[in-house]
């Protein structure tokens, strides 16, 4: 029986079974594939912390324990794979005779490496210049000291007479963070700058040159650790971050005292725990509501052809079937539905993973992507239950024919319409939103050397119940309009209906409830689409306002510190091709009170032809005023919020820096009025620092160095010219390019591919957007036949036929543009705000994609104009036929 | 076999015909499947005419009455509508039809349904008001004119679906069972209302029936049986 009953259900709704399917496995494809995302970059987290750090664990041996015990202890630590010790003391100073003059520098420090541990730390040291082996100078050091290779230099020692030592390389130490921390102390105490004096010697000068205390002034040398890992460590950061620190507490107490662990591998794990978080949260932001769109498309797909099931059974239960067996077919078919949607979807999803991701992401196992596929089957099958089984139970529980046919009449308000449920709803949005964009709340804390993670998961009200109150006061809206506005409806159709246009918008009127249903639909899906694309698109901004602002400009020229180069060679580096502007900086260090900050000193009228200036990087005016202000008055400085409080200053107060006059070498203090705060600059360091007229700094220091040129390529070509430039300016100058910045930038979400959930995301938005373009118009699509099927037999003509369908596609589609439009408006600002920590530098405007939103507007036109065209073409079957059905 | 007919003007040109078949079939469905519902039909309808047709169930009643409102198309011979539009749009507005199965739009009340062929017609506002106002009363509908169909009984739905074409004055009524859900004493006023309207407007009309006494008030019998006009009758008429 029910063999006989699948393979007729087969054969005569092959259409409608098929269509519910697809509609399943869209929810079921975008549910795998997200979850594919959301795997992968937690895996490309975990991996890309990993590797930014050279050295694992420091192992700061303490004052009276015997290192080589310590390191014993250490090697055979499990997971530990290398060790090499690493000594360290202090100089009073290094000095260098070179030209005649000699350098001399303030106190810095030695460090004593093991022959083997560049070999073994690869990452920590990079060669510059000169011989990989010998003593290695940092190159600041180098550039202070004005030394090559082959040099010599002395060092100075606490109650001993220098030691003299011949530089053999000059190298880069990318890591001094963390190689020069202080093991054990709270990030609060940690030096705020690496030292600038660094010698390297190997192990064996080490010990002769600084390793006999002549007298008790002298400190002893300390020794570190330093270990490699080769254990093997969870994807997901959090695991990895909490197994880290766990082996390294471990250590730590068994070593009783002896060592404190520098957990370097375990602070890179604590950044990219919260990052992981954060690509939980656009998982859930962004695939949720994509996965319940799918759903409630199904929805509406399978009610088009309820009509047809209650005949079924109806003729089932006439030919004496019992309801449980009716029930049992419904089950059946609820089955095949959710199945075949589930495995559609489960190869939809894997094949639009691997376009997004490439053929095997990082850190996709078997298993992890088993558990995905088995998440998104299940929810295609729940989906295929709530949309198929449950309306047919409904329908088997007595509602009678009459009673579910119930489109057109004269329909009770609903009780949520009465109760105002939508305007509790929104209330209730914008009250989880002025929550949460007060100030000290962010989504995800993840406070430092706590293993849990709080996430405020409830600020997710704000756009769900945004969503969903807006939802359905565009049901209201809809529903007022239709049932009250049928002259003004009646007028707006009567180009595309002529004398039938009081009867259209009369029936449009009573039939207000699949209209306003489908606009809903339409309008939920559209504000999918555009708030995705609109928060993707603010993401991407951001990203790039982050690698301009970490390079300064497309292509950076870096000036090495002591080599004076004018502005006036911006001339020549603006004939190689490809470069459109090149504007140059000038940075230096000034004093205020006791404490030494970066000074930029800028051109205001010019410098943003050549890099991008975001009004957020400022308080207290714009970009544009800020920048005019420093033009209007040579004297105005930018300084930071923290300067500012510090200082207590006002706009307008006097500010006197202390600055280094190039011809006498001494400090002069400089007066300057400031004009506003700078929070971030080109180029300009995290931390606090100053921004200036480069023309005042000129007159006032005597000198217009400039410390980096901004090279403005348009945005494309960047490594070319880049290149080119690099060849024309020879080694002396750093050449860096935003291509590159932007592949460094960020333990923030940057690392995380989010191009791939991107283009995921905005393909599924269209496609829904597309599909609800053409499911709504299939709602009511029975109805409407029948009615263009009498009209026609009454004498309308073709082009009135098609006048009334194309008419109703238009009032759905202005409904649910216009009502997408706004919900996705306000579901952007939310997203943004809600989702600001993902952001790096928080955004000052939203980025609206145009051209994705013409395509995604394009898309849901064309799809309804479609079916609208379709569902009047009922003339292909004789009118006639069309009522005999019915 | 075909039955030759000679309906009672036979002495008319043809010019003045409504509808003449010539040799018409319509089949539906193709192999062994296929039904023909009218087959090699010769008959035609002229100005004033009185024509019942009957016949069992399934004989092709409906059939041939959609064929001569031109709503089918013959699959062989043809049918043609001499003193009509060839256009269909046009034609329509000259043969009113009452279809056996409901046919008002489910979303527009009994008053606009019955005014959809006028305002279709390009007939005036208030004309049409008019117009539906007095057809809703002569078939006895009045109070029902601000009902939504699905509030309509089967037989009220078909009593306003008669009052849409005498509201439209066409120059032939072809009426489909339309006391098929009526009671008998309703069903011959309705036959009544269609009689002295269709006189009153100097249209033909065609009703097809299985009922009797609705048969013997029309002047002319036509048989139907498996698809074929066997016999054609006229008597005096007696309204
Ligand atoms: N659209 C159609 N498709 C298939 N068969 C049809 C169709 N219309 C009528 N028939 C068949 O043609 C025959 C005549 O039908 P009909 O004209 O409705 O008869 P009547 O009105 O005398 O009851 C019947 O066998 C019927 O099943
Ligand atoms: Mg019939």
């Amino acid at each position: 029986m029910t063999i006989t009953w699948l393979g007729g259900l087969l054969r005569r709704r092959t259409g409608r079974l098929l269509a519910t399917a697809v509609g399943i496995s869209l929810a079921v494809a975008l549910i795998a594939a997200l979850g594919t995302f959301l795997t992968t970059s937690k895996a490309t987290m975990t991996a890309r912390a990993v590797r930014s750090v050279a050295v694992d664990w420091q192992v700061q041996v303490q004052p009276g324990a015997n290192p080589t015990a310590v390191r014993d202890a250490v090697t055979r630590t499990s997971g530990v794979t290398a060790t090499e010790s690493v000594s360290t003391t202090q100089t009073t100073g290094l000095s260098a005779t070179a030209g005649g003059t000699t350098q001399t520098t303030g106190p810095g420090l030695v460090l004593g490496l093991t022959p083997t541990y560049r070999h073994t730390f690869p990452g920590e040291i990079r060669q510059l210049s000169g011989s990989p082996t010998g003593v290695l100078l940092a190159q600041q050091t180098a550039a202070n000291l004005h030394v090559r290779p082959g040099d010599r230099v002395s060092i100075g020692r606490a109650g001993a007479a220098p030691a003299v030592v011949t530089v053999a390389g000059v190298v880069d130490l990318p890591q001094a963070d963390s190689l020069f921390q202080k093991v054990g102390a709270p990030p609060q105490s940690q030096p705020s700058a690496p030292p600038d004096n660094v010698i390297l010697l190997p192990q064996a000068t080490f010990n002769t040159v600084m390793g006999n205390r002549s007298s008790a002034a002298t400190p002893a040398p300390t020794t570190q650790i330093h270990v490699a890992r080769g254990a093997p460590l969870s994807n997901d950061p959090a695991a990895a971050y909490e197994s880290v620190t766990g082996a390294a507490h471990n250590l730590e107490a068994h070593l009783a005292g002896q060592a404190v662990v520098g957990n370097n591998l375990g602070a890179a794990l604590q950044g990219a725990r919260s990052d992981a978080i954060y690509a939980q949260m656009l998982f859930l932001f962004l695939g949720l509501p994509g996965a319940i769109l799918a759903a409630l498309l199904t929805a509406a797909l399978a009610s088009a052809g309820a009509d047809r099931r209650r005949a079924e059974q109806a003729l089932l239960r006439t030919r004496g079937l019992a309801p449980r067996k009716v029930a049992r077919l419904a089950v059946v078919e609820a089955l095949l539905v959710g199945t075949t949607g589930g495995i559609l979807g489960l190869g939809i999803g894997a094949a639009a993973g691997r376009l997004a991701f490439g053929p095997s992401p990082a850190g996709s196992s078997l298993s992890t992507s088993l558990v995905w596929a088995a998440i998104a089957f299940i929810a295609g099958l729940a989906i295929a239950t709530l949309t198929v089984l449950v309306p047919a139970l409904r329908d088997l529980r007595g509602r009678t024919v009459a009673d579910a046919r119930h489109a057109v009449g004269r329909s009770r308000t609903p009780l949520w319409m009465k109760g105002g449920v939508d305007f509790i709803l929104i209330a209730g949005a914008l009250l989880v939103f002025w929550a949460s964009s007060a100030n000290n709340y962010s989504l995800v804390l993840a406070p430092e050397g706590v293993a849990t993670i709080s996430v405020s998961y409830w600020a997710f009200l704000g756009p769900a119940l945004l969503w969903l109150g807006a939802a359905m006061l565009l049901w209201r809206i809809a529903n007022l309009a239709l049932h009250h506005g049928r002259r003004p409806l009646a007028r707006f159709i009567r180009p595309l209906t002529g004398r039938l246009a009081p009867s259209g918008a009369a029936s449009m009127s009573r039939q207000r409830r699949p209209l306003a249903r489908a606009t809903v639909l339409l309008a939920l899906a559209i504000s999918f689409a555009a708030s995705t694309a609109t928060f993707n698109a603010t993401y991407q901004q951001q990203a790039e306002a982050d690698a301009q602002l970490s390079n300064g400009a497309d292509v950076t020229v870096t000036e090495p510190p002591g080599l004076r180069v004018p502005p006036a060679a911006a001339a020549g580096m603006q004939t190689v091709a490809g470069v459109r502007h090149v504007e140059p900086i000038q940075h230096r260090f000034a004093y205020v009170g006791a404490d030494l900050q970066d000074l930029y000193g800028v051109r205001p009228a010019s410098i943003t032809s050549a890099t991008a200036l975001q009004n957020a990087y400022f308080a207290g005016g714009t970009a544009k005023t800020l920048m005019a202000r420093l033009k209007a008055q040579p004297d105005a400085i930018l300084v930071s919020d923290e300067t500012v409080k510090d200082f207590q200053l006002a706009p307008g107060d006097l500010l006197n820096l202390r600055l280094q006059d190039s011809r006498t070498k001494k400090l002069q203090t400089v007066p300057f009025h400031y004009a506003g705060i700078v929070k971030e600059f080109p180029t300009a360091p995290k931390d606090s620092f100053f921004v200036a007229n480069a023309d005042y700094i000129t007159k006032a220091t005597g000198s217009n160095a400039v410390g980096a040129f901004l090279v403005d390529t348009g945005g494309t070509n960047q490594n070319a010219v880049a290149a080119n430039l690099q060849q024309q300016l020879g080694a002396a100058a750093t050449i860096t390019n935003v291509t590159q910045a932007r592949s460094q930038v960020g333990s923030s979400l940057t690392s995380v591919n989010l191009a791939g959930l991107t283009r995921l995301e905005l393909v599924f938005a269209v496609l829904l957007a597309a599909s609800a373009g053409g499911i709504v118009l299939a709602v009511g699509l029975a109805e409407r036949r029948r009615s263009l099927a009498i009209l026609s037999v009454l004498g309308a003509r073709r082009r009135q036929l098609r006048g009334l369908a194309l008419s109703e596609g238009l009032l759905i589609t202005i409904g649910g543009l216009i009502g997408g439009g706004l919900i996705a408006w306000g579901l952007s600002q939310m997203l943004v705000k809600v989702l600001t920590g993902v952001f790096d530098p928080p955004p000052s405007v939203i980025a609206i994609p145009w051209g994705y939103l013409t395509v995604t507007v394009l898309a849901v036109v064309g799809a309804l104009g479609t079916a609208a065209m379709v569902s009047a073409r009922a003339s292909t079957r004789p009118a006639v036929e069309e009522l005999r059905d019915l | 076999m075909t039955a030759q007919l000679n309906p009672d003007n036979a002495l008319m040109s043809p010019d003045g015909d409504l509808v003449v078949c010539t040799d018409a079939s319509r089949t539906f469905g193709s192999g062994p499947s296929a039904v023909v519902a009218v087959q090699g039909t010769t008959a035609k309808v002229s100005p004033g005419a009185r024509i019942a047709i009957a016949g069992p169930s399934g004989s092709g009643k409906s059939t041939l009455l959609h064929l001569m409102a031109g709503l089918e198309v013959p699959t062989r011979g043809q049918v043609t509508w001499p003193s009509f539009s060839t256009d269909a749009a046009d034609r329509a507005q000259d043969i009113g039809v009452v279809f056996q199965s409901p046919s008002l739009v489910p979303a527009l009340d009994v008053a606009e349904n019955t005014g959809l062929p006028l305002i279709l017609a390009g007939v005036g506002e208030q004309e049409c008001r008019d117009r539906v106002a007095e057809a809703l009363e002569l078939v006895g509908v009045s109070d029902l004119a601000a009902k939504l169909p699905e509030e309509l009984s089967g037989g009220q739905a078909q009593r306003v679906a008669v009052a849409r074409v005498l509201a439209l004055r066409p120059r032939l009524v072809l009426a489909d069972e339309p006391t098929g859900q009526l009671d008998h004493a309703t069903g011959q006023h309705l036959i009544d209302v269609l009689m002295a309207t269709t006189t009153q407007i100097g249209a033909a009309l065609v009703v097809t029936t299985h009922d009797r006494t609705v048969l013997e008030r029309l002047d002319t019998h036509w048989w139907m049986h498996e698809g074929q006009l066997r016999t054609a009758t006229t008597q005096g008429a007696s309204a």
